[in-house]
């Protein structure tokens, strides 16, 4: 064999075919530029996504306050010891008058000028009526007394600070008017306005005044469903990929199964939100609007995609492990429990977390199952009617005055920092749980 | 390759004479992985502490073969085994035989090494733990220890019992695994190529283990290297195309062979 290669060398080298060096290194160059154009659309598009987003939503997390000295006067609370028998009267009280009362003092106003008098109130917003109740209600000796409150601030005055309003179009056509304006410019000189931190949006429930709605209601009804899709999806989603996986024969009947469970995975949301409908609430009976269903559906919605996570994981490990457990005389759950699970662990999580953040932000299924409803109350359980994030923002949507245009963007950011969270929780996992082999 | 070479190689150890009683018998054994017959009709006996080398070119059905002696073919999809095979007059494919109590009295070194994800102590320790031959912690050292010691290994890793077994070198890595097989004190080890991944000085240190071990364990080892076969095996059989081609004292096989088709392949005409 040596030999004939010795003899089958020619002297000369020989001439060097055309083999389109050239065009080659073209083809390569031009595929570079292809997939550097397309990664740059890509990175354009989300700035462009985030941009939009963030400079309308980042003024919805401040409030504009207005710093009032509020007399609570027993003519309008009743008595202390009125009050301390019964807390009718002070949960019926007119607190828009305390407050209208404080501002007009403030202001300087002639109580008598009923024009310039409701034009002042409305720069407060009615939520006062809540947010004083709950002062009194939370101590009684502040009846009679004087206390400086910063007050909630309307949607009209927020906005025209915030310079969300044309202010030079004729006065009439803009929800805000020059003798308010002139208010403004006096609050601010004496210091009584003041952008605050807006807490109330990630604490107050539905509302339909903009500066007292909050996806608080949301995030605890997210919440809900995600446990409960965690609860039921990742068990299920485990027990079902480590048989199908590892214990299953295969046959035309396994074959089937992995077929509709990579199909479901592709099956457009809404129809999870039908099935959910004629199932848990039709014929289960299962609350209306309540966490557990929407739960119940996003868990079978994530199913697939933590089937196929798994699935893939525990392909994954190298069938080395498993002959060298099964050679010392492992069982087959041994092998599977003691050795593959847990190296194929990294790859659940991940897989199980991107389900997660998947299913938090699902709307369509949940406007079906009437998760799309005013509610403002926190839900006690998860049978309790209750919103999720991404249908509050669906709902704050289609409102059409200008402060819940920011809150919207504002219920955006909020998610999106959720879903960044799971993502590098993720991310952390991986790095964190992978082992060499 | 010269005959010669591989004559000098011999193993002229004192075992080849004496005749050992048989520990694993063959008869008539087939393997059909689906429709595709891999083993015609084996006829095999493996002698009681001794070193028998499987040898032969690739897919001629050694490996399977191998995979037969513990049942290791039983976890691949469509594989019929057929036939009868004896561990000490018992048909290890009897009903009534449990198939993880099989493997702990047949262990297997696999041909790359696959060392647990785990530390060195943990590798060693998990046979023992779970065929419960260790009462107690002291116990269980005290195996881990005298198997690590029997591998040859102890001294290199000592220190470093709680280290990944993953970090050590290929070749100790595979040492690492002939510990976790011997630390369930099997009856016989099978070695599917034991060495094809380790350089020349890893593989001589295996070798000379091998050589060892043989005092306390029938041992079985599939091997593509003829001077492998010719240094630490004392019967060899050769293999081909299903069949078993001739078995017999390695002296003889690799001197004198009755088999056209191992005189063939001994000397490098094919395979």
């Amino acid at each position: 064999m040596s030999d004939a290669t010795v003899t089958g060398v020619p002297d000369a080298s020989p001439a060097r075919r055309d083999i389109g060096i050239k065009k080659r290194y073209a083809a390569e160059r031009r595929f570079k530029a292809y997939g550097i154009t397309a990664i740059a659309i890509g990175i354009l598009f989300l700035i462009a996504l985030l941009w939009s987003v963030f400079s309308k939503g980042y003024t919805a997390f401040w409030q504009t306050e207005i710093h009032v000295p509020i007399t609570f006067s027993e003519q309008v609370l009743g008595t202390p010891q009125q009050a301390a028998e019964s807390q009718t009267k002070l949960m019926m009280a007119n607190y828009p008058q305390l407050a209208r009362e404080g501002l007009v003092q403030l202001l300087g106003i002639d109580p008598d000028d009923k024009a310039a008098v409701s034009a002042a109130s409305a720069l407060i917003s009615s939520g006062v009526r809540v947010q004083l109740r709950d002062i009194v209600l939370n101590d009684l000796s502040v009846i009679g007394q004087t206390q400086d409150v910063w007050l909630f601030g309307s949607s009209e005055l927020d906005s025209a600070l915030k310079g969300q309003y044309d202010l030079t179009v004729p006065e009439n056509r803009r929800p805000i008017s020059d003798l308010q304006l002139q208010y403004i410019d006096k609050l601010k000189s004496m210091g009584a306005l003041e952008q605050r931190f807006n807490w109330g949006l990630f604490t107050f429930g539905a509302s339909s005044r903009a500066e007292t709605a909050g996806v608080g209601v949301a995030i605890i009804g997210s919440l809900y469903m995600m446990l409960i899709v965690l609860a039921l999806a990742l068990p299920i989603g485990v027990a079902a990929s480590i048989y199908l996986e590892e214990f299953a024969p295969k046959n035309k009947f396994t074959d089937l199964i992995e077929v509709n469970i990579n199909n479901l995975a592709a099956v457009p949301s809404i129809v999870f939100g039908l099935l959910g409908l004629a199932v848990f609430i039709n014929w289960f009976g299962l609350p209306r609007s309540a966490a557990l269903v929407g739960g119940l559906v996003l868990t079978l919605m994530t199913l697939p995609t933590i089937i196929i996570a798994t699935r893939a994981a525990l392909r994954a490990v190298p069938p080395s492990i498993r002959w060298a457990a099964l050679g010392l005389g492992a069982s087959k759950t041994q092998t599977v429990f003691q050795h593959v699970l847990p190296l194929a662990a990294p790859g659940i999580l991940t897989g199980t977390i991107i389900g997660l953040a998947q299913a938090l932000g699902e709307t369509a299924p949940l406007l079906l199952i009437g998760m799309v409803a005013f509610v403002a109350d926190y839900p006690a359980s998860p049978m309790d009617p209750a919103t999720a994030l991404p249908v509050q923002i669906y709902m704050w949507a289609n409102e059409a005055e200008r402060a819940f245009v920011e809150r919207t963007s504002g219920a955006i950011i909020i998610l999106l920092g959720f879903l960044a969270l799971m993502n590098l929780t993720a991310i952390f996992l991986r790095r964190r749980f992978e082992r060499r082999w | 390759m010269q005959m010669e070479n591989i004559q000098a190689t011999l193993n002229k150890g004192p075992a080849v004479q004496a005749a050992k009683p048989t520990k694993m018998r063959s008869e008539n054994v087939t393997v059909h992985y689906g429709a595709k017959q891999a083993l015609n009709g084996i006829n095999l006996d493996v002698p009681e502490r001794q070193v028998t080398a499987l040898i032969g070119p690739s897919g001629c059905g050694k490996s399977t073969y191998l995979r037969c002696l513990n049942r290791m073919n039983d976890t691949i999809d469509g594989c019929k085994v057929g036939g009868k095979i004896t561990l000490d007059n018992e048909d290890i494919y009897d009903p009534s035989i449990d198939v993880v109590e099989l493997r702990a009295r047949v262990g297997m070194v696999f041909q790359k090494p696959n060392p647990f994800p785990k530390s060195i102590f943990e590798n060693v320790a998990y046979g023992p733990k779970i065929h419960g031959l260790a009462r107690n912690k002291n116990e269980l050292d005290e195996i881990v220890h005298r198997s690590l010691e029997r591998a040859g290994l102890l001294k290199e890793v000592k220190d470093r019992l709680d280290e990944p077994g993953t970090g050590l070198s290929g070749g100790q890595q595979q040492r690492l695994c002939i510990a976790r097989a011997i630390a369930v004190s099997p009856e016989v080890i099978l070695m599917d190529e034991p060495c094809s991944a380790l350089d020349p000085i890893a593989t001589a240190t295996v070798e000379e283990l091998i050589d060892e071990l043989r005092e306390n364990f029938t041992i079985v080892i599939v091997t593509h290297s003829m001077q492998q076969a010719a240094r630490v095996s004392q019967v060899t059989a050769m293999f081909h195309l299903g069949d078993l081609a001739e078995v017999g004292p390695t002296e003889k096989m690799f001197s004198n062979p009755d088999d056209k088709r191992t005189q063939d392949y001994i000397t490098g005409r094919f395979g």
